[in-house]
C-alpha cells in the first residue's frame, strides 16, 4: 500500500516542487558574452519538431501535428527575440530554395550537419562557453543575405499523452506530457556555436502555446539585448 | 529532465507511420538462364484495412511530403526513372493493390540502408546504390521492399504491436497495484520480467517479416529473371562493415546478416540450378555504373559531410576503377584528403563487436577536428597524414591533366596547400577555381578564404 502511495504521489509532488515550466540552462560562446559578437539579424532555418500521442497501445506519430508546431515554434523564437531583445529575422533562405535543388541540398546538408553536432553538444554543454564547437566556414555556401550575424537552429521532441495514458500515468508513474527544445545559434560568418539553450515545458505541446512562449523567453535569457541605434 | 530512453528509437520507429527499415541485402550475379517456376506473387490477400491502418498511411503519406520538401530526396529524373523500371519489372503484371501507389525514389544519404512505406514509396539511399554493384542486386534490394508492401508488414507489425504494448502496460498497472506480500512479490516479479519478453516477441516478429521478405524477394527475382544469388552478395557487401558500425544489440529488429547470408544460400541451394557466365556479370555491373555514376559522385559528397571518410575512399577508387575521368579522380583525392590522419581500413581488433561501441561512444563525444588532433599526436596518425596529403595531391594533378579537367579540382588543390600552410599557392589555386566557375554555389566560401590567406601573407 505503502509503495502504492509513493507511486501516485511521488511525481506529483515532484512535479509541484519543479513548477510546470522547469526551463534548463543556457550556454554562450565567450565572444558572445563578452560582446565582441553581437547578434541583431538571424535567419531562422526550418524547425524540425515532433510530436507523438501516446497511448496504452504504445506512441502514434503525429505527422501534422509535429509540421505545424515547427512551423509555430520557428515563428515564436523570431518573436520572442524580437521582442525581448531587438533581434531582426531575415527572410529564410530554405524558403525561396524551393526552385533550386543545388540550394535545397545546401540547406539540407547544413541541418544534417548541425544534427550531427548536436549529440557531441548536448555530451557536454557546457563546452559552448569554451568555443569549442563549430560547424566550418560552409555556412557560407548557404548564401545568406549580407549583414546576416547568425542561423538559429531548431529542434524538438514531444509528447502527448491520450486519456487512458494519463491515468496510467497517475497509478504506475512515467514521464508527463511535454516538449523539449533544442536550440542553436551559430555564427553566419565561420560557423561558430554562439549559443546553445535548451527549453523545456510540460504540457501539451499541441496545445501550450503561452507556456512555449514563457519558456523561450527564458530560454534567452542570457541572450545579451542589442541596442537601438 | 526528460532523458531520453532506448524505448524511444522503439518509439520513434514504430510511430512514425511505422517505416520499415530494411538493410536489403542483395546478391548478384548470374542471370537465370533455366526456366523457372511461376511463383505466385507475395500478396496478403486476407488483409482488411481498419482505421488503425488508415491512420498509419496518413502518416506514410506526410513522410514522403516532408522527404520532398527538406531536400532529402534526390531530383535525378533519370536516376529515379532507373529506379523505377528495375521496380516495376519486378511487379508482378496488371497487380493492383489497394491504397498503394508506386514510387521508388533515391534518398540522399550515405548510410547504406532502404526502406518501404506501406503507401508503395520504396526509397533506396544513395550509400546503398553507390555500394553494390550491378542491377540484379538493386533489384534484390527492391524486391525485399517490395515484398513487404505486398504482404502488408507495416501494418500488421503495427497492429501486432499496439496489442504487445497494451499488454505490458496493464501488466505494468498490476504491478503498481500489487500488495506487499509473497504474493505481491511474484506479481512484482512476473511484471517486471514481462516487458522485457514483449519487447523480445516485438522483435521476434519484426525478424520474421524480415526473413519473409527475403525469402519472397528471391521468388520474385526469379520471376523477373534476376539473378538471385545477388541477394546474398549485396549481404555480403553490407557485411563489410567499413566504418565499423554494425554494431549487435541485444534486440536487432533484422536477423543478422551473416544469419541472413546462411539461410538464404541454402534457400538458393534448393532453387538456383543455373547461373550466368561472369562475362555477362561484368557487363551488368559497366551498365549499372553508366546509369548511377551521378548518384554516385553526389553520394561521395554527402559522405565525406557524414565524416564517412573511409566508405568514401573505398567508394570513390571503384568508381576511378570503372572511369578514371577528371571528376573522378578528384572524389578520390578529395577523400584522401579528408581522410587525413586515419587509417584507411579498420583493423580486426577495431572490428571486434566492443571496440565497436567504444567508438561509436567516442563518436559521439569528438568532434572530427579533435579526432583528427588526437591521431596527428601519434606515430601512425602522422606518417597517414603525410601518405594521405601526398596521394591527394597527386590525384589532384592527374585530374587536371586529363580531359575536361574539372573546376573543382582548384578548389581542392588550394584546400590541400591551405591545410599544408603553403597560403600563396593554395591562393592562387583559389583564384583559379573561381576565375573558372564563376557562378559557383561556394564563391562567397572561397573568396573570404583568399581574403584570410591574403591577409596573413601580407
Amino acid at each position: 500500500m505503502r509503495s502504492l502511495v509513493l507511486k501516485i504521489f511521488a511525481p506529483v509532488v515532484l512535479l509541484a516542487v519543479c513548477g510546470s515550466q522547469p526551463v534548463r540552462a543556457q550556454f554562450l560562446h565567450p565572444k558572445v558574452k563578452s560582446k565582441e559578437t553581437t547578434i541583431s539579424r538571424i535567419v531562422v532555418l526550418p524547425a524540425k519538431v515532433s510530436v507523438v500521442r501516446d497511448s496504452m497501445k504504445g506512441p502514434e506519430g503525429m505527422a501534422a501535428e509535429s509540421d505545424e508546431l515547427s512551423a509555430r515554434v520557428e515563428a515564436m523564437v523570431a518573436e520572442v527575440l524580437s521582442k525581448k531583445k531587438h533581434v531582426t529575422t531575415l527572410p529564410n533562405t530554405a524558403a525561396s530554395a524551393e526552385a533550386d535543388p543545388q540550394q535545397k541540398y545546401n540547406v539540407a546538408d547544413f541541418q544534417t550537419k548541425f544534427d550531427d553536432l548536436l549529440p557531441k553538444i548536448m555530451k557536454k554543454r557546457s563546452d559552448v562557453k569554451k568555443g569549442r564547437f563549430s560547424m566550418g566556414d560552409e555556412v557560407l555556401n548557404l548564401n545568406l543575405e549580407k549583414g546576416t550575424d547568425a542561423i538559429v537552429f531548431i529542434r524538438g521532441e514531444g509528447k502527448k499523452l491520450t486519456g487512458g495514458k494519463t491515468a496510467f500515468r497517475l497509478l504506475v508513474g512515467g514521464t508527463p506530457a511535454y516538449l523539449r527544445l533544442q536550440i542553436g545559434v551559430v555564427d553566419a560568418r565561420n560557423g561558430e556555436v554562439l549559443l546553445y539553450t535548451d527549453p523545456i515545458l510540460v504540457g501539451d505541446p499541441t496545445t501550450a502555446v503561452d507556456r512555449l512562449r514563457s519558456a523561450l523567453e527564458k530560454g534567452f535569457k542570457k541572450l545579451p539585448e542589442v541596442k537601438a541605434l | 529532465m526528460f532523458p531520453r530512453k532506448p524505448t524511444n528509437l522503439i518509439v520513434a520507429a514504430l510511430c512514425f507511420c511505422i517505416v520499415f527499415t530494411s538493410l536489403s541485402p542483395v546478391a548478384l550475379a548470374q542471370k537465370k538462364t533455366a526456366p523457372v517456376e511461376a511463383t505466385p506473387p507475395p500478396l496478403n490477400e486476407r488483409f482488411k484495412f481498419g482505421e488503425v491502418d488508415l491512420e498509419v498511411l496518413e502518416q506514410a503519406d506526410l513522410l514522403d511530403v516532408r522527404f520532398e520538401r527538406d531536400g532529402l530526396v534526390l531530383a535525378d529524373e533519370s536516376a529515379n526513372a532507373y529506379l523505377r523500371r528495375v521496380g516495376q519489372a519486378l511487379l508482378p503484371r496488371d497487380l493492383v493493390l489497394e491504397r498503394v501507389s508506386w514510387k521508388f525514389r533515391a534518398l540522399r544519404d550515405p548510410q547504406p540502408n532502404a526502406f518501404a512505406l506501406p503507401n508503395g514509396s520504396i526509397y533506396v539511399t544513395t550509400g546503398l546504390i553507390t555500394l553494390i554493384d550491378n542491377e540484379s542486386q538493386l533489384a534484390a534490394i527492391i524486391a525485399h521492399e517490395l515484398t513487404h508492401v505486398m504482404r502488408r508488414h507495416t501494418y500488421m507489425h503495427n497492429r501486432s504491436t499496439r496489442k504487445k504494448f497494451l499488454t505490458m502496460n496493464v501488466m505494468q498497472a498490476v504491478g503498481a497495484a500489487s500488495p506487499l506480500s509473497l504474493v505481491g512479490a511474484v506479481i512484482t516479479v512476473v511484471t517486471t520480467v514481462a516487458p522485457f519478453i514483449m519487447m523480445a516477441t516485438i522483435y521476434g516478429y519484426s525478424r520474421d517479416l524480415e526473413r519473409e521478405a527475403d525469402h519472397k524477394g528471391i521468388d520474385m527475382m526469379i520471376s523477373a529473371e534476376y539473378s538471385p544469388e545477388e541477394m546474398v552478395n549485396v549481404l555480403k557487401v553490407l557485411d563489410k562493415d567499413i566504418e565499423g558500425e554494425n554494431i549487435r544489440l541485444f534486440y536487432n529488429d533484422h536477423p543478422a546478416l551473416d544469419e541472413r547470408i546462411k539461410y538464404l544460400s541454402s534457400y538458393l541451394g534448393a532453387r538456383a540450378d543455373k547461373v550466368t557466365h561472369q562475362m555477362e556479370l561484368n557487363r551488368e555491373r559497366a551498365a549499372y555504373f553508366r546509369n548511377m555514376e551521378s548518384v554516385m559522385r553526389h553520394n561521395l559528397q554527402l559522405a565525406i559531410n557524414a565524416g564517412r571518410v573511409r566508405s568514401a575512399v573505398y567508394l570513390a577508387q571503384r568508381l576511378v576503377d570503372f572511369h578514371d575521368d577528371s571528376e573522378n579522380l578528384f572524389w578520390l583525392a578529395e577523400s584522401y584528403r579528408m581522410l587525413g590522419p586515419r587509417a584507411p581500413q579498420l583493423t580486426e581488433k577495431e572490428l571486434t563487436n566492443s571496440a565497436k561501441k567504444d567508438a561509436a561512444k567516442k563518436r559521439e563525444k569528438r568532434t572530427a577536428e579533435e579526432e583528427e588532433r588526437e591521431l596527428l599526436a601519434t606515430p601512425a596518425g602522422k606518417d597517414n597524414w603525410q601518405r594521405h596529403q601526398q596521394l591527394a595531391e597527386e590525384l589532384y594533378q592527374r585530374a587536371l591533366k586529363a580531359e575536361n579537367p574539372a573546376p573543382v579540382v582548384h578548389r581542392g588543390l588550394g584546400m590541400l596547400y591551405e591545410k599544408l600552410g603553403r597560403g600563396s599557392d593554395a591562393a592562387a589555386e583559389y583564384e583559379k577555381y573561381l576565375e573558372l566557375s564563376p557562378s559557383a554555389v561556394d564563391r562567397g566560401r572561397i573568396q573570404r578564404r583568399i581574403e584570410v590567406l591574403k591577409e596573413k601573407l601580407k
